[in-house]
């Protein structure tokens, strides 16, 4: 019963740790104090029902009584009796707050207020969770099934959430079922009883446990391969480093038939995977330019780069007023359009053209109108398809430059709030010096991304030691979109004027239709600055030969073409400015932007296709040398042991050779050690050739029974062959056991003969195998392997048990045996 | 230098004479014996060996046709004695009788005091009678009345048992078995063997016809030889390896001796002698292994259920015991797993 009241409070305690991902939801606490109540409300219930040895059935009842009760005391209607106990109006109360609590979901936005009816909702959930967790954990015993209810609360926040989930709230309560569990198994290792060892000792305090160790050993090895293989696997790139690195970019999620998500982070750093092409939206305008679909903004800056905010806004289906005043120069032309997003584009937020005027759309989209960006907490993208209408702006130079600087009590002022980084304010002030208007210090900074000053596009960043990725960027000259856009709005905004980033899509491919097809590669990120008087005006400072698609402007014109084209009065005024500050380091890097230039301007990553190339013969190249060694290896072997050996074996022979008449008696020891040294030798090459050959070797077996089992076994045809292997074998006894081991006859050529005669007798594959994979040599490396393991492990045992001595759960362990 | 041997007189005794004595004795033996050369080799071996021979098996086999041959072969004095349940130790040490003309006990020598004692159906005798062999087969020496007699040089005692007819037996106690360097079996002779037994056999024994090749002095002389026979280390660990590999074996209840270890060796020097080597080879011991170590040996209860009998359990220790290697390097055995030294002395499960 005891663990059972503990089991049922871990349940209770289980259910609040797992509510903890709805903090994400509410903006308060209330909703936390209140599911406690209602949560201790059915757990002291349950407990009581189990103490009255209620049956299963019962247990549930008062459970869900209790749950009512609670409920009835937190959202009380004033018709309860006693305050306490739910009458029909109740019931009723109950009804219409569940209804007032959709309306509350489709009008509210996280952080959402402490309402009644989001309480009630959430007190009702958590409440039935706590009662079915209860019910599987105590009641059937089955806490690995508690898992699903639990699951279902934080499942809330990951559909609110779509872009990322906050991970801490998702810890907590797994730690809450975790704790579940090992509660549950606790008891269940309780009823066994006492522990004992084998000699009868109890084990209440610790013992090692070799099924402990392997348990940690598996886990170990599970959460390795599980955190590994995602990485291995080449398809998987946008898994966990993504998630955890500074943002790969707009076309690995993109590209991705199944997520379709898009990051809205532009990032300072980063890197961009295009492997595939997935079509994403087909437009259709009757405008004949059209510029970018837009689907984002990011104002928030961070150091490593633009974050978006969650966007707020009423519904979508009135009329817009336009952002863009009416006033001279800027033309304003209104045109329709529609879209239709693929499956491939699922995202809560829907691609239109600025400005947006008017949208037909059904379910509950709503249009941040600051932002600009049409977007939805319940619904997604993929498969929509609506129509719209919107206002296009064109803007003069001129009259940009009779924009004014903000005052300083404007609202969007927080825009121009950069951190602090010298190098960046430094830049900004050399390039607007000098610059009157707000339209020309920009015009400034969006010249200096240019070809002419080193700037290239490329689909990774290169790293970089100063600290801070924007100095990196703005040093390194290589990025793509992202780092454009961030590192222009930055600048722009150390400048002292609004800026921020806009996500969408360039033109895209005109097909037969008039209709124009946006791809995963036609994902867009560009900088919008905030004119006051003007409203945001697009730059685009990507380096346009990276951008498939891409659209310029009067005021924002292609950097490239500016000389051809000899862009009018206005901005050629800026020009000089712009690339006079950049002079030195132009012509400091003439060299590397030809390099650059002649590069094909394609958006592959650039390989290098000759470092690939040494990397696989370099690869080749130890695969060979690892499938030859066996075999060069066991030749360097018989070429040592052919070169030690005299080439007479004759006794008088070497006694005689030339050595003075008062050293005979060593020498004759001496040439007895050689003569020993040689058989030994001999019968060591004859052992590895018959291992190589297939031939069975008895440890068992005497030098003697071993060649004359050969002689009668393998070489009953070859008498030659047989009289060698004898003499080997009688040279090898002669070495090991007698006082005089000289055979009197010489071994190589008896080797060379039981070597030729086991060749002639073997079959081809064995002749190979013996020639490049020798079995003798394969057996010695699994024979060193074997050593080293074992001495591994037994090194390994000694350092265990030493370690185990001061183990302080052995010292406890003892004490209690005490 | 090598080839040849010094004896204890300091003279030398050369190889082909070893031989050549060896190999009469057994041609002479063969005489009577046919076609049973490794027997009469290994009981030639155990003489040599300074041993005593233990032959078993089945009546009419001519377990005393080759004690008696061997007696004969070799110009010393044999006494035989003919082990009945009455004998008594007297019978065999000797006793002393009192001599009524000098008014004093003398000694009356017994049976042992001869240089080769055959000991027919020794297990017939009581165990008491028994027992009186016990000090001379390992001492060669009979104490009577607290004065010891020392026995002649060579001994040798060749003892005949019948396995199968346990009736009215006394079964030799472990102590005396241990005391015999090695027992052997006769064995059917194969029938070309037997066709010329009966042709030879017909008219006469041939065992009355045979005369001694050798002496009691050429004997000891071969003796001394034997004892020079060189043993590497690597061999003496391999005879260690062989007794402590019955002591470890789990189908078996008691190991072989120390004493054991002895004689194994003494044995295999006097086998690597009678075959021209002045070395000793592993092959020797594993020849001697069974004959030497076998009737020692006391199989457990689980085995003799299994019918395992000390002789199959001997030479499968054999067979899978390793060779010592003398100096570190690569050791093959390319063996299946079942038959592996791995596990060289578990129990094969019938």
């Amino acid at each position: 019963m005891i663990s059972h009241r503990n089991l049922g409070l871990v349940a209770a305690a289980a259910t609040l740790l797992a509510a903890a991902p709805l903090s994400a939801i509410f903006d308060r606490w209330t909703w936390l104090v209140q599911s406690t109540i209602a949560v201790a409300v059915v757990a002291a219930v349950a407990a009581l029902a189990r103490l009255g040895r209620a049956p299963l059935w019962g247990q549930l009842l008062a459970m869900l009584g209790g749950l009512l009760l609670a409920l009835t005391w937190l959202f009380p209607s004033g018709a309860e009796l006693l305050g306490m106990l739910p009458t029909p109006a109740t019931i009723g109360h109950f009804g219409a707050l569940a209804e007032a609590s959709l309306v509350d979901i489709s009008t509210y936005r996280v952080k959402v207020p402490d309402t009644d009816p989001m309480l009630f909702l959430t007190v009702l959930g958590i409440g039935s969770v706590a009662v079915l967790v209860d019910l599987m954990a105590v009641g059937l015993r089955r806490p690995a099934l508690a898992g699903l209810p639990m699951l279902a609360i934080y499942s809330v926040p990951v559909a609110i959430y779509v872009e990322s989930v906050p991970p801490v709230p998702f810890i907590i309560g797994a730690a809450g079922y975790l704790w579940l569990l090992a509660a549950d198994n606790v008891d269940r290792v309780r009823r066994f009883g006492r522990r004992f060892t084998g000699d009868g000792r109890g084990v209440d305090g610790w013992e090692a446990s070799p099924l402990a160790a392997t348990g940690r050993r598996l886990a170990a090895v599970g959460v390795a391969v599980a955190v590994l293989l995602p990485l291995a696997a080449p398809g998987m790139a946008g898994g966990l480093l993504d998630t955890l690195g500074p943002g790969t970019g707009e076309g690995s999620g993109a590209g991705r038939g199944a997520t379709g998500q898009v990051n809205l982070f532009s990032a300072l750093r980063g890197q961009l995977n295009q492997s595939e092409t997935t079509d994403l939206a087909k437009v259709t305008t009757n405008d004949p330019s059209p510029s970018y679909l837009r689907f984002g903004t990011a104002d928030q800056l961070r150091s490593d780069g633009f974050r978006p905010r969650s966007p707020r806004g009423p519904s979508v289906n009135r009329e817009f007023s336009p952002t863009v005043p009416d006033r001279e120069g800027i033309t304003r032309a209104r045109y329709q359009a529609t879209v239709e997003v693929t499956e491939s584009f699922n995202m809560p937020l829907l691609p239109v053209y600025a400005d947006l005027a008017q949208i037909k759309l059904n379910g509950r989209w709503s249009f941040d109108t600051s932002q600009q960006v049409l977007f939805s907490n319940q619904e997604r993208s993929s498969g929509k398809r609506y129509e719209f209408e919107y206002v296009r702006s064109t803007y003069s130079p001129t009259a940009l430059r009779q924009a004014r600087p903000l005052p300083a009590e404007h609202s969007l002022n927080w825009h121009t709030l950069t951190p602090k980084v010298p190098a960046v304010d430094a830049l900004v002030d050399e390039l607007t010096q000098g610059q009157r208007t707000e339209y020309d210090k920009v015009r400034a900074i969006y010249d200096h991304f240019s070809t002419e000053n080193g700037f290239s596009y490329a689909l990774s960043t290169e790293g970089g030691t100063s600290g801070a990725e924007i100095v990196d960027f703005l040093t390194n000259k290589v990025g793509f979109c992202q780092q454009y856009a961030a590192a222009m709005a930055w600048l722009v905004r150390a400048a002292g004027i609004p800026a921020r980033v806009a996500f969408g899509f360039t033109t895209g491919n005109k097909t037969d239709g008039g209709a124009y097809v946006v791809t995963n590669r036609n994902l867009h990120t560009w900088t919008e600055v905030y004119f006051d008087g003007f409203g945001w005006v697009p730059f685009d400072a990507t380096p346009a030969y990276g951008v498939p698609g891409a659209v310029r402007s009067d005021w924002a014109p292609d950097l490239e073409v500016k000389e051809e084209e000899a862009a009018p009065g206005p901005s050629a005024t800026a020009g000089p400015a712009g690339s006079d500050s950049g002079t030195n380091q132009n012509q400091l890097e003439e060299g590397l932007e030809e390099e650059l230039s002649g590069q094909p301007s394609g958006t592959d990553a650039p390989t290098n296709p000759g470092s690939s190339w040494l990397w696989w013969s370099i690869g080749a190249l130890a695969l060979l040398l690892l499938l030859t060694a066996p075999a060069l290896q066991r030749s360097a072997l018989r070429r040592r042991r052919r070169g030690s050996r005299m080439p007479s074996t004759g006794r008088a022979g070497v006694a005689t050779g030339g050595v003075p008449s008062g050293n005979h008696r060593m020498v004759v020891l001496a040439d007895t050690d050689r003569a020993r040294a040689d058989a030994h030798t001999a019968w060591d090459e004859l052992l590895d050739t018959l291992v190589d050959f297939r031939q069975r070797i008895d440890g068992a077996e005497t030098p003697r029974a071993t060649a004359s089992r050969l002689a009668r076994d393998t070489f009953h045809a070859d008498s030659e062959a047989a009289s060698a292997v004898r003499l080997l074998g009688r040279a090898e006894e002669l070495a090991r056991y007698a006082q005089d081991p000289h055979p009197g006859e010489p071994l190589l050529p008896a080797l060379r003969r039981v070597r030729a005669a086991l060749v002639a007798g073997s079959n081809r594959r064995t002749r190979l195998l013996a020639k490049a994979l020798p079995p003798s040599m394969l057996l010695r490396w699994r024979g060193a392997v074997a050593d080293a393991s074992a001495r591994l492990v037994s090194s390994y045992g000694r350092f265990r048990a030493a370690t185990l001595r001061w183990s302080p759960r052995r010292l406890l362990a003892d004490r209690r045996s005490h | 230098m090598t080839q040849q041997t010094r004896d204890e007189a300091g003279g030398l005794l050369p190889h082909d004479e070893f031989r050549a004595a060896g190999d009469a004795i057994v041609a002479n033996i063969e005489q009577v014996i046919e076609g049973k050369t490794a027997t009469v080799q290994l009981a030639l071996a155990v003489l040599l060996a300074e041993g005593h021979l233990l032959i078993e098996d089945v009546p009419g086999v001519g377990k005393t046709k080759l004690a008696k041959a061997l007696a004969r072969s070799i110009d010393c004095s044999v006494r035989r004695i003919q082990f009945t349940p009455d004998l008594l130790p007297s019978d065999v040490t000797g006793v002393s009788v009192y001599n009524q003309e000098t008014h004093d006990f003398e000694f009356r020598p017994g049976a042992v005091f001869a240089n080769l004692v055959v000991g027919d159906e020794i297990n017939r005798a009581s165990p008491k009678t028994q027992s009186a062999l016990l000090e001379c087969m390992e001492e060669r020496q009979v104490t009577v009345d607290g004065i010891t007699y020392p026995l002649q040089t060579p001994f040798m005692v060749v003892a005949t048992q019948n396995p199968i007819e346990m009736e009215g037996t006394y079964p030799l106690p472990e102590a005396q078995r241990d005391r015999f360097t090695a027992r052997i079996a006769m064995g059917y002779p194969d029938s070309g063997a037997e066709l010329a037994m009966l042709d030879g056999h017909g008219a006469s024994d041939p065992l009355e016809s045979l005369r001694p090749v050798s002496d009691a002095s050429t004997v000891s002389r071969l003796i001394t030889h034997v004892r020079q026979i060189h043993v590497a280390d690597v061999v003496k660990q391999y005879a260690v390896d062989l007794v402590t590999a019955t002591r470890e074996a789990p189908d078996l209840r008691l190991g072989a001796s120390p004493r054991a270890t002895l004689q194994l060796l003494r044995t295999a020097r006097a086998v690597a002698a009678l075959e021209g080597r002045d070395y000793v080879l592993p092959d020797d011991l594993q020849v001697l292994a069974v004959p030497v170590l076998a009737h020692r040996i006391i199989p457990t209860a689980d085995a003799q259920m299994a019918r395992r009998t000390t002789d199959t359990i001997v030479s499968d220790l054999v067979h899978r015991l390793p060779l010592p290697q003398e100096r570190r390097r690569t050791s093959y055995d390319t063996r299946p797993a079942a038959n592996s030294s791995r596990a060289p002395y578990e129990p094969r499960r019938a």
